[in-house]
């Protein structure tokens, strides 16, 4: 698939400067949202315009491309800047169709993100913007894989970004996916009822064919729409038959209705291979297994399981291989391996 | 490497709702644009509009649709992807293949639904039933559930380009062995969103539009939808083959989030790539169906990277003058007239074109005209800079 040489993240922990996964930060009201930092490196005049995924995405994008050039940009978002749509949607509605100006309109188009990140890095390369909700992270690593086939050589910026809008978090509230009662990120897995805690963020990676001062590697990605909990137990089982699996990270996500499929993926591994959950600090979001891609990478050079991912210690002395499985509303899932270089 | 086939095509827009009709319309110099007279703006009898006069309701008998929350955009992407897998032959269970992709490309989604959209957002106390619909992949979702499809999904929205990179990203998957085929397009309905968006950009026309005139005065957004059958050609053995996606690119213009660079280097870049990929000389197109917008940055701009790319420009046309700009799903309903460019030999006339601009000169096809047509170029470029080139290749008939 790719090596992974660079990555940026913004989320709901300290991820974006001085990393700090030890100390787990608390939910706010039900909610984990992100903590953005100053975004010294976009030019101010065009960050006063942005929304929030806008600014965690260039912001995350820029960090990279500052470091590196690359061949391409190609980034997920199920939402894109929602929160701008709808300001804009409501002044269309307000104002009787009057005369609006474009700012929001032309800010959270979807690809704004990508287009953004080329414009201001003048990148004339390869530029997508997928949007296949909980799926979206994943056809970008797969798009990006068949880029690298094309191009052996190139170099290209990866992404996935989606913010909480108070608007959307309302109807996503209403359509049953988030927690009603008031519940803290500590207490996440222990939850009973239905729903998650909704999350926001933006993880970026670097990434090429080429092993050399890689930090890590996706090693393989399987994408599946299903909502037959025995097609995806065994599909997984398939996924990681005859792999040393030494951590399988699982993207439960508190909701009661999808913990059947992730009891029967962890049924797969074996009992000496640890379990660790990551939902409690990202939230649930569509492309919240970029940030999952991010951990993985973050584990894999720190060596070091913060405490309160635990499922399962198992009996591993070192990660140097990970799978992933995600469940997205229960009819999307994904199976990710990352290994070590 | 094996080719890869086109062996289905779906299709509807404001000429119509099969192959035929679309056909006729366009031989005929048929415009689509009218008034509208279903979807209810206060730009209705002001702004022109590429409207598919079918109600949803009237689409939703026809397509048996009867559970709650499907949108028109869905509606529309529906008739096209049945009429597409029907015209191939694809049976049920090869649809439930892992080895079948499936790739729409949307900007709209279930956003059309701006009002039930403005109500759940702001002001109700339990939801619509359009809740899980809004977003873009909701139609894609839509479609994948109800053919029970379990391989490889995606959606797409680079903008104006989206449903030409989701054919892209189709042949692509097909060429590097991720499946055998995959059933790519787009869909995209008329929405107070883009209406209104595009309306605060002051780049709608108030009369039909005049893509590549020099009194052009912007563009008039359409809907519509369009699916093609991808199959690689050693697999395809007892049916026609409409034509070959024969090369492809995409890439950025880097400029300004709504409008194309001075000398348009992202349309230069993408048409110049998609020729390599294709492996032919830029001499060897016959017809290239532009972008063709018809607002002053789109054409203008788009005419200098043809002269770039060209030198001598060929023949070309705007088909945004019959049916009006359907934005994500302009990518897929242009491929499928380019196919009938190619099944035919013939070509359409641009509408409501007088006098060449200045700067640029060029003068695009007038008139229906029977010519050989061996490769067809289909340009996409959108918000964002997105850029997207593909080439399609005169087909074979069954053996």
């Amino acid at each position: 698939m790719f090596y992974i040489h660079q990555s940026s993240c913004i989320s709901h922990q300290p991820t974006f400067t001085g990393v700090d996964l030890q100390n787990l930060q608390p939910s706010v009201n039900n909610q984990l949202p992100a903590i953005e930092p100053k975004y010294i490196n976009i030019p101010l005049g065009q960050l006063r315009r942005m929304g929030r995924a806008l600014r965690m995405g260039v912001g995350t994008g820029i960090t990279l491309l500052e470091k590196h050039k690359a061949d391409g940009i190609l980034i997920a978002t199920s939402n894109g800047g929602i929160e701008d749509s709808i300001t804009f949607l409501n002044q269309i509605v307000d104002y009787n169709e009057g005369r609006l100006t474009p700012t929001h309109f032309v800010q959270s188009t979807f690809n704004a993100i990508a287009g953004l990140l080329g414009m201001i890095t003048h990148n004339t390369g390869y530029n997508a913007t997928h949007v296949h909700r909980g799926l979206a992270f994943e056809n970008v690593a797969l798009d990006v894989t068949m880029l690298l086939r094309e191009n052996p050589g190139h170099i290209y910026l990866i992404g996935g970004v989606d913010e909480i809008s108070v608007r959307n978090y309302r109807m996503e509230a209403m359509a049953g996916w988030y927690k009603k009662e008031p519940i803290s990120n500590t207490e996440l897995y222990a939850s009973e009822t239905e729903g998650a805690l909704p999350g926001e963020g933006a993880a970026m990676f670097l990434v090429s064919n080429n092993a050399e001062s890689a930090t890590a590697k996706l090693a393989d990605l399987k994408l599946l729409h299903t909502a037959d909990e025995n097609l995806v137990a065994n599909q997984f089982a398939e996924f990681v038959r005859d792999r040393e699996i030494d951590l399988l990270l699982s993207g439960e996500s508190g909701d009661s209705r999808f913990k059947r499929y992730y009891t029967r993926c962890e049924q797969a591994v074996s009992e000496n291979t640890a379990i660790a959950r990551y939902k409690h600090f990202t939230g649930e979001f569509q492309t919240a297994s970029a940030l999952a891609l991010w951990f993985s990478c973050w584990l894999l050079q720190n060596q070091t399981l913060p405490e309160h991912c635990i499922k399962r210690s198992g009996s591993k002395t070192a990660f140097n291989r990970i799978a992933l499985y995600n469940n997205y509303q229960g009819v999307q899932h994904s199976f990710m391996l990352v290994e070590s270089v | 490497m094996s080719r890869i086939a086109i062996t289905g095509i779906g299709i509807i827009t404001p000429l119509g709702d099969t192959l035929t009709l679309n056909r006729q319309a366009l031989q005929e110099g048929r415009s689509g644009l009218s008034s509208l007279e279903i979807f209810p703006t206060k730009y209705a009898s002001l702004l022109p509009f590429g409207e598919i006069k079918i109600t949803d309701k009237e689409l939703k008998t026809r397509l048996d649709v009867t559970e709650p929350g499907v949108t028109r955009t869905t509606l529309l992407a529906l008739h096209a992807f049945k009429q597409a897998v029907e015209n191939c032959g694809l049976s049920a269970s090869e649809i439930q293949l892992s080895e079948t992709a499936f790739i729409n490309g949307t900007t709209v989604g279930g956003m059309c639904l701006s009002d039930a959209l403005y109500q759940d957002a702001n002001f109700r106390e339990t939801g619509s039933e359009y809740l899980n619909s809004y977003d873009l992949s909701s139609v894609t979702l839509y479609i994948q559930q109800r053919y029970g499809i379990t391989g490889i999904c995606n959606t797409f929205n680079t903008a104006c380009s989206s449903s030409a990179n989701a054919i892209m990203y189709g042949a692509r998957l097909i060429q590097n062995g991720f499946v055998k085929r995959a059933i790519v397009g787009g869909a995209d309905s008329l929405a107070k969103f883009t209406i209104n968006g595009f309306n605060s950009l002051g780049i709608l026309s108030s009369a039909p539009c005049r893509p590549f005139d020099n009194a052009r005065s912007g563009l008039n957004l359409g809907e519509g939808a369009a699916f093609l059958v991808l199959e690689k050609e050693d697999n395809v053995i007892d049916k026609p083959v409409y034509a070959y996606v024969s090369g492809w690119a995409n890439s950025n213009d880097a400029f300004h989030p709504s409008s194309l660079s001075d000398d348009g280097e992202g349309p230069y870049l993408a048409m110049q790539q998609a020729l390599q990929v294709a492996r032919i000389s830029p001499k060897e197109i016959s017809f290239i169906n532009t972008h063709g917008t018809a607002t002053e940055n789109n054409d203008e701009k788009e005419s200098i990277a043809m002269q770039r790319v060209f030198g001598n420009v060929p023949a070309f046309a705007s088909t945004k003058s019959n049916i009006g700009h359907t934005l994500g799903a302009a990518g897929a309903v242009e491929a499928v007239f380019c196919l009938l460019n190619l099944i035919h030999d013939e070509v359409y006339a641009s509408l409501n074109f007088d006098t060449p601009i200045e700067a640029t000169g060029l003068v695009p096809v007038t008139e229906y005209k029977h010519m050989r047509v061996e490769h067809v170029m289909s340009n996409s470029f959108g918000f964002g800079g997105n850029c997207s080139s593909l080439i399609f290749s005169k087909g074979q008939k069954a053996q």
